[in-house]
């Protein structure tokens, strides 16, 4: 392997585990930003999600024929996203009875009572997993190793896998979609409006209620879609969740509190130099995301993009 | 013979033979039962039962499970029937065990983890219960940790016995001189880093092999691609890795994904744990070699050898699982203590203290469905390992082993008195 396409090679792990990164962040981070919540039972509905797919995704996958000629590859990828996406939908109503029910009540306490709840729930979720899907892993081989019979890299000599290229462009996507939503939709705007200044979005009309049940469900469709997106190459476990949750306040740390624009250069940031990190001294794999923020927060005490308090595109 | 390791019906029954439990069930057979009393034997194992652990947890009690059924189909240990109580191993190992003493249990078993065996291992000479370890295989344990235990056993081969078999597997099947370069990929914890030192020790007393990448990617780590190009970089002759259960599974579908089965020759410690996981294509890819601890349900040749046959037969049947080696770690744990302990009662001819059953598990032989084990006065367990190319099998639907060899315990672990590094050293 050539000295390039090695950088190439290691380079694109990185990018794609920032968008993985991302996809997981992204839904804590609006969260956090607009609700002042901080919900530690992200990295559970992030887990949630990979369990859904496991069985969403494959039965949907075996309703189609194995991906062999270029109609049914794209018909495969077609049907692993939508089963993706069909995952994140039913997710969402985990996430908006837990805010309407649960959260909603709570609001004007002390913000340990929702640390509390949260953890309680992730506590909860992890046990209806387990009741639903018993104690073992799951999996979703088919699909990593389906879409991955689909020759993309190697039409430009590249040794890498498709799926691996399918997360980069889904996250891309789903980057400029959030971006575009809270800057140019007119809902968008008012659940900013809401974050900024509550009192005032209520006096001209906006329902905080329905604005703070809306952006919890979206967290939550984030964390389900990035769960469904993680796991082909892997598998879900009982425990899975813990690590994304960490991993997700170190890059909302980063990119400065309650800024999405922050948490996607973060991701980023994250994804590649902890693969570098990892590439030239194997032993910095577990410290180099923390290391990364030691470093940032010591330039930028408030994170890349501070701004606490509002969702900023 | 069978009788000298513990009671005729017991013996033959742990042993698989069940055409032997008719010929040992007279009194003389079972040995004295006075002062022995009636209630029945209670016992602990602590394992993973949940989580990603699991992978090898479930196996290890389903294996305890079926041991004792056998135990009590054949009439208990000196007429006492088995109850068992399983806890999830976790990270409360000195907790768990604790409890089970003070529950009052007769015996206890487990742990999985090397790192919590260490812990375990201290209180379990304090506390004075006898304890037969599943696994927790690290080297160090009853060299350093516990160097003269008293109540603390471990019946699954230790990390040096399955990595100089993986060491001398590697040249048998690739030839010393074939063998230039390694890499490595290991979990981040106790047991994958002192793999990695025995396996790449014994590699370079018997070859002249360069390492040129060492990974260690954390437990349940879910993208190892950085080690894989790393390995797709450096093309080593080979690559070895402990990486067990889900974590196989994710290593060997990334690595199938990056095409690194091309670049180098995959060499596993227990590649075969994820037996019930792994997909053909990902297994037709890799032909990899793994161990599979000390059992392999195929080998010997079950028309040889029918307890390995029977044992696959009742794994499937009761738990629609392909038994690994720890499938046996629970059921040797138990057929140890159980053997051992009736023994003792044979020749005391009451129950005997767990001092006395201490005593009769050093140096006791027993048979299982895995051949011959001996408990080795350093209270390890020793028995013939197993090695073989992982292939797919459509009558199994899950990978076998094929073209196995088998080491026995003295090619493969130092001789006592000597430290494990040392002995390589001595090559």
């Amino acid at each position: 392997m050539s000295v390039l396409t090695n950088f190439i090679t290691h380079t694109l792990h990185g990018i794609q585990y920032g968008f993985i990164l991302f996809l997981i962040a992204s839904g804590l981070t609006i969260i956090l930003g607009i609700l002042d919540v901080l919900n530690l039972a992200h990295g559970e509905l992030y887990a949630l999600g990979a369990y859904v797919a496991a069985s969403v995704v494959g039965y949907v996958v075996g309703l189609v024929p194995p991906p062999t000629d270029p109609a049914s590859q794209a018909m495969f990828v077609a049907v692993v996203l939508g089963g993706a996406v069909l995952t994140a939908a039913l997710v969402v109503p985990v996430g908006a009875a837990i805010e309407a029910v649960l959260l909603r009540p709570i609001y004007d306490r002390d913000e340990v009572y929702q640390l509390v709840l949260t953890f309680a729930l992730l506590l909860i979720i992890k046990d209806a997993i387990k009741f639903g899907w018993g104690p073992q892993p799951v999996r979703l081989q088919s699909v990593f190793s389906g879409i991955n019979s689909i020759p993309a890299a190697s039409l430009v000599g590249l040794n890498y896998p498709t799926y691996n290229l399918v997360i980069i462009v889904v996250g891309a996507i789903t980057v400029v979609g959030l971006f575009y939503f809270f800057n140019r939709t007119k809902t968008g705007r008012i659940i900013r409006a809401t974050a900024i200044n509550r009192e005032m979005a209520t006096a001209i009309g906006v329902s905080t209620d329905r604005t703070f049940t809306l952006v919890f469900a979206v967290g939550a469709f984030f964390a389900g879609f990035a769960g469904a997106m993680a796991l082909p190459p892997t598998n879900a476990t009982l425990e899975m969740g813990a690590n994304p949750l960490v991993l997700s306040f170190v890059v909302i740390v980063i990119g400065g509190l309650g800024s999405l624009r922050g948490a996607f250069v973060a991701a980023l940031v994250v994804g590649i130099l902890s693969r570098w990190a990892t590439w030239q001294y194997p032993p910095a794999e577990l410290a180099a995301p923390f290391a990364i923020m030691a470093l940032i927060l010591l330039v930028k005490p408030d994170g890349l993009f501070g701004t606490w308090g509002e969702i900023d595109g | 013979m069978l009788k000298a390791v513990g009671g005729t019906a017991l013996a033959a029954a742990l042993a698989g033979c069940s055409s032997l439990i008719g010929a040992g069930t007279n009194e003389n057979d079972t040995g004295g039962t006075q002062n022995v009393p009636d209630e029945p034997i209670q016992a602990g194992l602590q394992t993973f039962t949940e989580g990603p652990a699991s992978v090898l947890g479930l196996q290890a009690q389903y294996g305890a499970e079926l041991a004792i059924s056998r135990i009590n189909e054949a009439g208990g240990v000196a007429g006492r029937e088995i109850e068992l109580d399983v806890k999830h191993e976790a990270d409360a190992y000195v907790e768990n065990y604790k409890q089970f003493v003070s529950e009052g249990k007769d015996v206890t078993f487990g742990p999985i983890s090397s790192g919590g065996h260490a812990a375990l291992a201290p209180e379990v000479e304090a506390q004075g219960v006898v304890n037969v370890a599943t696994d927790g295989t690290v080297t160090t344990l009853y060299e350093e940790t516990v160097p003269d235990p008293t109540y603390s056993f471990r019946f699954q081969n230790y990390d040096v016995m399955e990595c100089v078999s993986a060491a001398r597997e590697t040249v048998n099947r690739l030839g010393a001189e074939n063998v230039n370069t390694v890499a490595g990929i290991n979990p981040n914890y106790a047991f994958g880093k002192d793999e990695w030192k025995v396996y790449t020790t014994a590699l370079k007393k018997l070859t002249d092999v360069e390492i040129v990448h060492e990974g260690f990617p954390d437990l349940l780590a879910d993208d190892m691609s950085t080690h894989i190009t790393e390995v797709n970089n450096e093309q080593p002759d080979v690559t070895f890795s402990s990486q067990w259960g889900g974590d196989v599974v994710t290593l060997m579908n990334q690595a199938a994904a990056n095409n690194m089965f091309e670049n180098t020759q995959l060499v596993g410690t227990v590649l075969y744990s994820a037996v019930n996981d792994l997909s053909q294509d990902v297994v037709e890819q890799a032909q990899a070699f793994s161990g599979s601890r000390n059992y392999y349900w195929g080998e010997p040749e079950p028309s040889r050898w029918s307890p390995g046959q029977q044992l696959l037969d009742d794994a499937r049947n009761q738990w629609d699982i392909v038994p690994s080696g720890h499938f046996m770690s629970g059921y040797g744990a138990v057929t140890a203590w159980a053997t051992a302990t009736q023994k003792a009662v044979d020749m005391l001819g009451g129950w005997p203290s767990q001092e006395q059953i201490a005593m009769s598990l050093e140096g006791h032989g027993f048979f299982t469905p895995a051949g011959y084990h001996v408990m080795s006065e350093r209270h390890q367990g020793l028995s013939t390992s197993y090695y073989g190319e992982m292939e797919w099998s459509g009558d199994v639907g899950a990978p076998i082993l094929t073209g196995v060899n088998s080491y026995t315990p003295q090619e493969v672990s130092p001789p006592p008195g000597t430290t494990a590094i040392d002995w390589i050293g001595s090559w």
